[in-house]
C-alpha cells in the first residue's frame, strides 16, 4: 500500500521576473516500510520534492497524498498537525535547537501536541531512543558541545520520538565524513527494519544510494529512473 | 511551560543585547517611578505643611481698604464669625487667632528681617508638638509677655542667648513706625518643620506692636476634626456669613482659582468698609494638585517618548532575532509547532525583557528613594514645603506602578508583535532554506 503518492507534481519558484521550473511533473508511489533514496545531481529537484512530501512546501500543481490524505485541501493548522503526527525530519545541517540540551531536543516534538503517552512512558521512550543513538553520556549537553555525527544522531532520535510513519532526510550525511556517514545510514536502516518506519532520503553520494531498496533518480526536475533494488548493499559490521 | 522555558532561554543567547534592551526599559521605569513617587507624597506633604503654616483648614480674614487704597487684614470683632461657626455646627478642633508682624530685629549692631507670628499659645496646643525646641520652652514664651522664639540660625546671626533682649523695629497696622523689645525665650531647631523664616511670639504683644486692640487679630484659622469635610464646612460657613456681612465672592467656577479670584476682587472692585474673605486649604491645594497633575502628565509623556524610542529598539532587535533564528523557526514549524506558538515564543521573550526591565527599574528607584529619604535637606530651602520635616518622602500607589508596568509591557509587546508575526507566517521550507 502506498503511504506517499505524488501525482503529476509541479513546482515553480519565482526568481526575479522569471520563474524556475524546479519540478516538472513527477508522479510516484512510496510503500510503507520502504528505505528509499531520491538521487540526482545538484539542482535536479531533490530537496523540492522532499519538502513537498514533508508538507513544508506546497506544489504549484499536482497532488501530494500522504496516508490517503490529499494535502492541498488542508489548512496550515491541519498540515502542521499532520507533520507532527505522521512525519519526522532529519536535516543536512542537523537543525537542533541550540538552547535545549540533547534530552530536551529529542523531547521537543513530543511537547508540541497531544500525546497518548504518560509522562513516565515519555521519559522511558526518550531514554530508549538516546540509548539507540548511543548518546547516554551526552544527555544533558547542549548541541554546540557535540560533534557533527552526534548531532545528527540527536536529530534522528528527535525525528523518531513521535513514532512517525515516515522520516524525511534531506542529504542527512552531506555534512559528515564517510565513516560517520556510514554509521548514520546504518542507524537509519536499523530503525527502518526494527520499527518499520518509512525512510525517504535524498543524496548524491552513490555509496549511500546503494543501501536503499527503492531508488528514484531525478534529472532536471523529472524522474529519470524509478526502480527497486533487490539486494541493497549492507554494511558489513552492523549486519 | 515549554514555551516559557524556551523563551526564557532564548533571552540568554545574546546577553549583551538583552541587557541593553532591559536597561533601556529599566531606565524609563526608573524615571517615571521617581516622578510618581515624588508627586505621590507631594500633595500630602504640601497639604500638611500648609495647614501647619497657615494654622487651620479654613481661614477667615477681615479686609479693610485704607484711604490710600491699601488693603489691610483685620478681624475687629469676631462675634459674627463665632456665631456663624455655631450656627453651622462646624465641628472644629482648634480655632486659631493669629496676627503677623514683619519686623527688623536688632541686637548689638546686628540686624535681621524677620516675620513674627503671634498666637494664643494656650489655644494652639497642637502646634507645640510640631516644633522642636533646642533651648527653652513654650511655657517660657507664655510666661514672658515680650517673649519670642527664634530659629537657631536667626539666634546665631544676632549672637543671641536665651534671656537676651533685642530691639524690634516695625510698622503698625496703619503704617506708622513703631519700636519695641523682644526677649529671647526659646530657640527652635531649623530643620523642624516650621523653622526657617518664621518666629513666634504672644499675640497680645504683636497686637500691641501693630497697634491693634487685644481682642483684634488678622486671621481666624479653623482646624476641623475631619479634614475631609473642609469643602462642605467652608460652603456652609460662607453661605451663613453672606447673610450677615459682606463677603468676597468664592468663585464656583471649577476652572477659576478661588484664591486668585478673591485677590482680583480686592484689587479691582470698588469696595469700602469691611469685607470678609474665606479660604480653605483645598483652595490652595487645588493649585498644588494642578502642579502635581502637570508633573504626572509630563511623566506620562516622558514615558511614552522614552518608550517610543525603546520600541524602535525592540522592533529592530526582534527583526535581528528573527533573521538569526529563521532556520530554527523553520525547524520548529517542520517538527510540528503551530504558527501561533512561534509568535507566542517571541512575545514571551519580549514580555520577559519588559518584566525584567520593569523590576530592575523599580528596584533602582526604590534604592534611590531610600537613599534620598535618609538625607536631611534642612528647612531653609524653598523646597521644604514639598518635604516632611526636611526629609524627602516618596509615595507610590500600586495601581500607578501597575499602570506603568502595563503600558511598558503593552508597548514592548506591540513592538515585538510585527516581527513575531512575520516569523510565524514564514513558510517552513523558506525558513529552512536560509543559510544561518
Ligand atoms: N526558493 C527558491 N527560489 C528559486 N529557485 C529555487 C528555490 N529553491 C530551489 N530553487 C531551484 O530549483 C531547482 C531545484 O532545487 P533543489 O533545491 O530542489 O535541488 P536539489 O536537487 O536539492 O539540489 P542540491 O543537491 O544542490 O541540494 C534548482 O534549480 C534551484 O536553483
Ligand atoms: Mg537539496
Amino acid at each position: 500500500m502506498a503511504i506517499v503518492k505524488l501525482e503529476d507534481v509541479h513546482k515553480t519558484y519565482p526568481l526575479g521576473k522569471t520563474e524556475v521550473h524546479a519540478v516538472k511533473g513527477v508522479s510516484f508511489e512510496i510503500n510503507k516500510g520502504d528505505f528509499i533514496s531520491i538521487a540526482g545531481p545538484s539542482g535536479s529537484g531533490k530537496s523540492t520534492i522532499l519538502n513537498m512530501i514533508g508538507c513544508i512546501d506546497i506544489p504549484t500543481n499536482g497532488k501530494v497524498i500522504i496516508n490517503e490524505t490529499e494535502t492541498s485541501g488542508l489548512s496550515d493548522k491541519q498540515i502542521t498537525t499532520l507533520r507532527h503526527e505522521v512525519l519526522g525530519f532529519i536535516f543536512q545541517s542537523f537543525n537542533l535547537i541550540p538552547v535545549l540540551d540533547v534530552y530536551e531536543n529529542i523531547e521537543f516534538p513530543l511537547l508540541l501536541g497531544k500525546s497518548k503517552m504518560t509522562k513516565a512512558e515519555k521519559s522511558e521512550w526518550i531514554d530508549m531512543l538516546i540509548e539507540e543513538v548511543q548518546l547516554e553520556s551526552w544527555k544533558n549537553h547542549k548541541p554546540n558541545e557535540l560533534s557533527g555525527g552526534q548531532r545528527q544522531r540527536v536529530a534522528i532520535a528527535r525525528a523518531l520520538v513521535t513514532k512517525p510513519e515516515i522520516v524525511l532526510a534531506d542529504e542527512p550525511t552531506a555534512n559528515l565524513d564517510s565513516v560517520t556517514s556510514d554509521a548514520i545510514i546504518r542507524l537509519m536502516k536499523k530503525i527502518n527494519r526494527d520499527l518499520g518506519t518509512t525512510f525517504i532520503f535524498s543524496t548524491h553520494d552513490p555509496t549511500v544510494v546503494d543501501v536503499a531498496d527503492h531508488i528514484i533518480r531525478l534529472k532536471d526536475g523529472l524522474i529519470s529512473e524509478n526502480y527497486r533494488q533487490e539486494n541493497p548493499k549492507s554494511f558489513g559490521g552492523a549486519e | 511551560m515549554r514555551d516559557l522555558k524556551i523563551a526564557f532561554r532564548n533571552l540568554t543567547r545574546q546577553k549583551r543585547r538583552t541587557i541593553l534592551l532591559m536597561a533601556a526599559i529599566a531606565f524609563g521605569i526608573y524615571i517615571i517611578t521617581m516622578i510618581n513617587g515624588f508627586t505621590g507624597s507631594f500633595i500630602e506633604n504640601v497639604s500638611e505643611n500648609f495647614s501647619n503654616m497657615l494654622a487651620g483648614h479654613i481661614f477667615i480674614e477681615g479686609k479693610e481698604k485704607t484711604d490710600s487704597g491699601k488693603t489691610l487684614s483685620l478681624v475687629r470683632n469676631d462675634d459674627i464669625l463665632m456665631q456663624a461657626i455655631k450656627e453651622t455646627n462646624t465641628d472644629w478642633k482648634y480655632l486659631t487667632k493669629r496676627s503677623d508682624l514683619s519686623a527688623v530685629l536688632i541686637f548689638e549692631g546686628e540686624d535681621l528681617n524677620q516675620s513674627v507670628t503671634g498666637a494664643d499659645w494656650d489655644v494652639e496646643e497642637y502646634f507645640k508638638d510640631r516644633i522642636v525646641l533646642k533651648e527653652g520652652s513654650f511655657a517660657d514664651l507664655q510666661a514672658e509677655p515680650q517673649g519670642i522664639i527664634l530659629s537657631d540660625k536667626a539666634a546665631d546671626k544676632l549672637n543671641l542667648q536665651i534671656g537676651d533682649r533685642m530691639l524690634v523695629k516695625c510698622q503698625t497696622y496703619t503704617g506708622q513706625q513703631n519700636v519695641g523689645e523682644f526677649v529671647l525665650t526659646a530657640i527652635l531647631i531649623d530643620s523642624s518643620l516650621m523653622g526657617g523664616s518664621t518666629a513666634y511670639a504672644n499675640i497680645d504683644y504683636i497686637n500691641q506692636l501693630l497697634n491693634l486692640q487685644p481682642d483684634e487679630y488678622m486671621s481666624l484659622g479653623i482646624f476641623l476634626n475631619d479634614p475631609d469635610t473642609i469643602d462642605e464646612t467652608a460652603d456652609a460657613l460662607y453661605e451663613n456669613l453672606k447673610t450677615k456681612v459682606n463677603m468676597f465672592e468664592r468663585s464656583n467656577n471649577e476652572e477659576e482659582n478661588k484664591i486668585l479670584s478673591m485677590l482680583k476682587q480686592q484689587d479691582e472692585q470698588e469696595w469700602t468698609g469691611l469685607r470678609f474673605q474665606l479660604m480653605t486649604l483645598n483652595d490652595i491645594m487645588s493649585e498644588v494638585q494642578q502642579i502635581v497633575n502637570v508633573l504626572n502628565t509630563a511623566a506620562l509623556i516622558i514615558l511614552f517618548v522614552l518608550f517610543a524610542i525603546i520600541m524602535v529598539g525592540v522592533t529592530n532587535t526582534f527583526r535581528m532575532v528573527l533573521m538569526e533564528r529563521t532556520k530554527e523557526i523553520g525547524t520548529m514549524r517542520a517538527v510540528g509547532m503551530q504558527k501561533g506558538i512561534v509568535r507566542k515564543l517571541f512575545l514571551y521573550e519580549a514580555f520577559f525583557i519588559a518584566l525584567l526591565g520593569v523590576i530592575t527599574g523599580l528596584i533602582l528607584a526604590g534604592i534611590t528613594m531610600f537613599i534620598l529619604m535618609q538625607i536631611n535637606w534642612g528647612m531653609n530651602t524653598a523646597a521644604f514645603i514639598l518635604m516632611k520635616n526636611g526629609y524627602m518622602t516618596f509615595k507610590l500607589s500600586v495601581p500607578q506602578v501597575l499602570l506603568n508596568f502595563v503600558i511598558v509591557s503593552a508597548l514592548t509587546l506591540l513592538a515585538a508583535f510585527f516581527p513575531s508575526n512575520k516569523a510565524a507566517k514564514l513558510q517552513p521550507a523558506d525558513a529552512l532554506r536560509t543559510s544561518n
